[in-house]
């Protein structure tokens, strides 16, 4: 840019020639430079104010366009739009999965009042009373006459409830819509759904939101408006589930017992298809916590998941396995089962002092369920490896399943890993766990031998996990436990058909204040079917059961679990869809009649 | 241009400023407010109260605040504007700190009379100071980098407030408002072209993105995105409004229902019939032709300021008076493009018509800073 001098000489020089303030240029100049500055600025000014004038007009033409065309549009209700999108419930849906409903919603009303513009308050109190007998009519009649604006009479109330209370002709007494949580099974998988709550209330809507189990644990995926109202599809089988909750309950009467756990899962995927707890409760109308004595007693204690318990023998199997894995044994080895084997200041007995030893073949010291050969098997692997193992096999946390209740119930581990703990926990002592837990390490090591991971949500997909023991060590353990029901301590157990193998196990119960009782017991049959291809595993768990056909009381798994398990078995089995496969009879029997 | 350079003797004193003020503007307002006080009248079936009558109370008390403004010298209030812009922003910490505390989003602070909403107050002190920032700045440097990333933290830092308040519409108002400012001013037109590429990049590049590997947002958000942009898929949650208004103006026709006989607004199909939406009580009682003549009215009112700030030789008065002009533009443009579904709904009131307190004592206000600039603009040469 080239710029005019503010003293340009030559005008300067004739200036002073003519005596003139050769200043006055310099000022004059300046002048002239600010002027044509500010026109240019505003010029620009200008330009940038014409283009804006150009947007206004375009936006005042889009408007004012638009306005001219809605005018002429036809009004009309948008009934395409709103038939082809749906409405979203509030809250997801739960089905099994097969799509059956074990959660969804029903539309209902609430019942409110605004005292201030009641007429006869007296009678509204007294026809309410009438149709809601658990309300109190005095204090009914000191709300509606005192100083209150609003109050709740109902949260949730049937339609015909509502037509008697619009009846009553009140207008004081008003209704809103209220979406309530229905579990139209009722009691079945009451542990497993939880339950639900009103969280934030207003007249026109309220929150329902989970309190416990699925419910809770997935509250957020099944409140998101993102995903739509696409129902959360569970692993659980509601025939199945409702078979099991049947026999177990059956069971449980029959045995005496005050509680029962089962769990039914696929051994391949860790899907659970069924799992029970007894006592239960309706999840429609849950009940409250107990406020004193033990909470594993409540209905709401979910026994399968958070019930955690010395499981006795049925641990057995895991020493067995590991040290056919190490290389230690085969099932033909024989192992010391001298009874009792004293250990430091403790001595290893067997059940009522048996002595099976001196020595014992592996297979054997399963089928007879022998303490002290299981002991031999874990001192031969060692503290290290087998608390390896049983982290490998998930006993060392909390079960990874979706309840909201699952990751409170740890298992109980002794604090120090002393070699007398090695001994006892081989053979399920000293260290409780779930029934869930059980299952999942039954699955783990049964199913050929990689680990399952519990979940209630249906698989997709297959999940091949780690592999825990070879395929070899899995079949051999399960032909093992195929002859613990063939010719060993759970003999009830056998289903024609479907070749049921398991392990029982009876564990005396803790005191509270240490020591054991000698006539309470919780009783447990793990079990895989059919044992040449695994394809479920069967938990049934019975809190001091006792079985009184005999002349003595008798509480051993082998009276009591598992003559329920393989009730459960027997009714679940086909609903499954595994075909009984009978094997065919001794062929020295038959006789040709024709040559 | 210095205070010193106004020429004194030109410019009317005491209450014959009142002569010198730009009466068809202040006929234009009325007018509308006018508007606003009938429908606000019809929205609540007949009745002045509950909400014409406080707003007549409002229009009179901003009406006052409007001549007070106006009579006090322009250079008065852009001395003024780096205080006024620093308190607002200060008041907007107030209610975030406030509102976090009180478990909740409060955007006002109640001053008895009127509650008043900083953010509303931030979009004229926002004017002001960015008016007086091109007034100081030597009009060379206008397009140097140093100067006009200041101005852009001005504008940001209460968009940013705002924005977490969370209010959308206002922060929008705010960043449009500013860059107006700029372009206006005289700030090289590479700049915006930069920034509308830029963020037209962004948006294409989040949107190109959907569905593939490097996907940029979760599938939530492009669904949430999805029903903000177009309500009409949603026509019983977010769209509900959009649907109704639609029906609104579309059952007013041409001449419309006649005044009071509105059936959608005051049937309580619009919640927010008195605020947001009332414009669609408009086009429902007064058809097409009640309609266009407020836009008309309001394009008037945008003519008479910007005709003014072009007679306007002080830097300071015609920006600020632009700048108001701009904002009243983008507050009626984004509130009616938004109840005839022609952008999504971020809540921006319609000006003057809509009940509410805060915006219109500020716009008042507002046009009490241009009228001041009318009748304190330098007359014959500086």
């Amino acid at each position: 840019m080239t710029r005019t001098p503010l003293r340009p000489l030559a005008r300067i020089l004739s200036a002073r020639q003519k005596g003139e303030n050769p200043d006055a240029i310099e000022r004059e100049n300046i002048r002239l430079r600010h002027e044509g500055m500010r026109d240019r600025a505003r010029q620009r000014a200008e330009g940038r104010l014409l283009v804006l004038a150009l947007f206004f007009f375009c936006a005042f033409c889009v408007v004012g366009g638009r306005m001219g065309l809605m005018a002429a549009s036809d009004p009309s209700e948008p009934r395409a739009a709103a038939s082809t999108s749906r409405i979203v419930a509030q809250r997801a849906d739960i089905v099994d999965r097969r799509g059956r409903i074990l959660a969804t919603n029903l539309q209902t009303s609430s019942l409110y009042a605004q005292p201030p513009i009641m007429i006869d308050p007296q009678n509204a109190a007294a026809k309410l009373v009438a149709i809601f007998p658990d309300l109190d009519e005095q204090r009914l009649l000191k709300d509606f006459t005192g100083k209150r604006k609003f109050l709740w009479i109902k949260k949730k109330i049937s339609p015909e409830q509502q037509q008697a209370v619009h009846d009553i002709g009140e207008p004081g007494l008003l209704f809103g819509p209220r979406e309530m949580r229905l579990y139209p099974n009722g009691k079945l998988a009451a542990h497993i759904l939880g339950g639900y709550g009103f969280g934030r209330e207003g007249v026109y809507a309220a929150e329902v939101i989970g309190t416990a189990g699925i419910e809770k644990a997935f509250d957020t995926y099944l409140r998101d408006p993102a995903e739509e109202g696409r129902p959360l599809e569970l692993s659980i089988d509601l025939t199945v589930q409702a078979a099991v909750e049947r026999v177990l309950y059956g069971g449980m009467r029959l045995m005496n017992a005050k509680g029962a756990a089962a769990v039914l899962m696929d051994a391949n995927t860790g899907e659970i298809v069924a799992m029970a707890s007894l006592p239960d409760f309706d999840p429609n109308d849950r009940p409250v916590p107990l406020t004193t004595g033990d909470q594993a007693d409540s209905p709401l204690f979910n026994r399968a998941v958070q019930g955690v318990y010395e499981l006795g023998s049925t641990f057995k199997i895991f020493a067995a396995a590991q040290a056919m894995e190490l290389g230690l044994v085969n099932p033909q080895s024989m192992v010391d089962a001298n009874a009792p084997m004293t250990w430091g200041k403790y001595k290893i007995h067997e059940f009522r002092g048996h002595n099976y030893g001196p020595l014992l073949s592996v297979t054997d010291v399963i089928v007879k369920s022998s303490n002290v050969g299981t002991a031999t098997m874990a001192m031969m692997i060692g503290q290290k490896r087998q608390r390896e193992f049983f982290t490998k096999l998930g006993f060392f946390d909390a079960t990874p399943v979706e309840l909201f209740e699952a990751p409170g119930a740890r298992p109980l581990i002794p604090k120090r890993w002393s070699e007398i703990v090695t001994i006892t926990t081989s053979y399920g002592h000293g260290m409780s766990a779930s029934p869930l837990h059980l299952a999942t390490a039954y699955a783990s090591i049964l199913n050929g031998g990689t680990r399952v991971t519990p979940t209630l949500l249906k698989r997709r997909a297959p999940v091949i996990g780690e592999r825990v023991v070879s395929a070899d060590v899995s079949a051999a353990a399960r032909l093992m436990l195929r002859q613990v029901v063939t010719r060993g301590t759970a003999s009830f157990g056998e289903v024609p058909g479907y070749a049921v193998a398991g392990k029982t196990g009876t564990a005396d119960k803790p005191r509270p204040r240490g020591g054991y009782y000698n006539d309470r017991v919780i009783t447990t049959f793990a079990s895989v079917f059919p044992a040449h291809d695994p394809k479920y595993v069967l938990v049934v768990s019975l809190d001091e059961p006792t079985e009184t056909s005999g002349p003595r009381p008798r509480r051993t798994a082998g009276w009591t679990a598992v003559p329920v398990a393989a009730e459960v078995i027997r009714r679940t089995a086909p609903l499954l869809g595994l075909r009984p496969e009978i094997e065919p009879g001794a062929v020295n029997r038959l006789t040709l009649t024709s040559n | 241009m210095s205070y010193l350079e106004y020429n004194v003797k030109h410019v009317p004193t005491g209450f014959s400023k009142i002569f010198y003020m730009n009466w068809a503007l202040i006929l234009l307002l009325s007018t509308v407010a006018g508007i606003g006080f009938l429908m606000l009248y019809s929205v609540a079936g007949g009745s002045l109260t509950p909400w014409a009558e406080p707003q007549m109370k409002r229009f009179a008390l901003g009406l006052g605040l409007m001549f007070g403004v106006a009579m006090v010298p322009v250079y008065f209030w852009r001395n003024l504007a780096g205080l006024a812009y620093a308190v607002s922003i200060l008041l907007l910490l107030v209610v975030e700190i406030y509102g976090v505390s009180g478990m909740g989003a409060q955007r006002w602070i109640d001053l008895r009379f009127v509650r008043l909403q900083p953010s509303e107050l931030t979009k004229i002190t926002l004017v002001m100071l960015l008016a007086a920032y091109y007034d100081w700045l030597d009009i060379k440097k206008t397009s140097r980098p140093l100067w006009v990333a200041i101005p852009v933290l001005l504008i940001l830092l209460p968009t940013l407030l705002v924005l977490r308040q969370p209010d959308l519409g206002t922060a929008i108002l705010l960043l449009a408002g500013g860059g107006l400012l700029m372009f206006l001013a005289g700030v090289h037109w590479a700049y915006f072209v930069a920034v509308l590429s830029a963020g037209a990049g962004l948006v294409t590049a989040v949107f190109k993105s959907r569905g593939t590997s490097w996907q940029m947002l979760k599938d939530y958000q492009y669904r949430r995105i999805d029903t903000f942009l177009d309500p009409a898929s949603d026509p019983l949650g977010s769209g509900y409004h959009i649907t109704q208004s639609k029906i609104a103006l579309g059952s007013g026709g041409w001449t419309g229902r006649g005044f009071m006989q509105g059936t959608q607004s005051r049937l309580n199909f619009l919640p927010e019939k008195h605020t947001d939406f009332i414009f669609t009580t408009l086009a429902e009682e007064f058809g097409f032709l009640g309609a266009f003549s407020l836009l008309v009215l309001y394009a008037l009112i945008i003519l008479f300021c910007v005709v003014s700030a072009l007679k306007n030789k002080d830097r300071f008065g015609s920006l600020v008076t632009l700048g108001v002009a701009a904002t009243f533009f983008l507050f009626f443009a984004v509130n009616m493009s938004m109840v005839m579904g022609l952008a999504p709904v971020v809540g921006v009131p319609l000006p003057l018509v809509s009940y509410g307190g805060s915006a219109m004592l500020v716009l008042l206000v507002g046009f009490g800073l241009a009228q001041s600039a009318h009748v304190h603009r330098p007359r014959g040469r500086a």
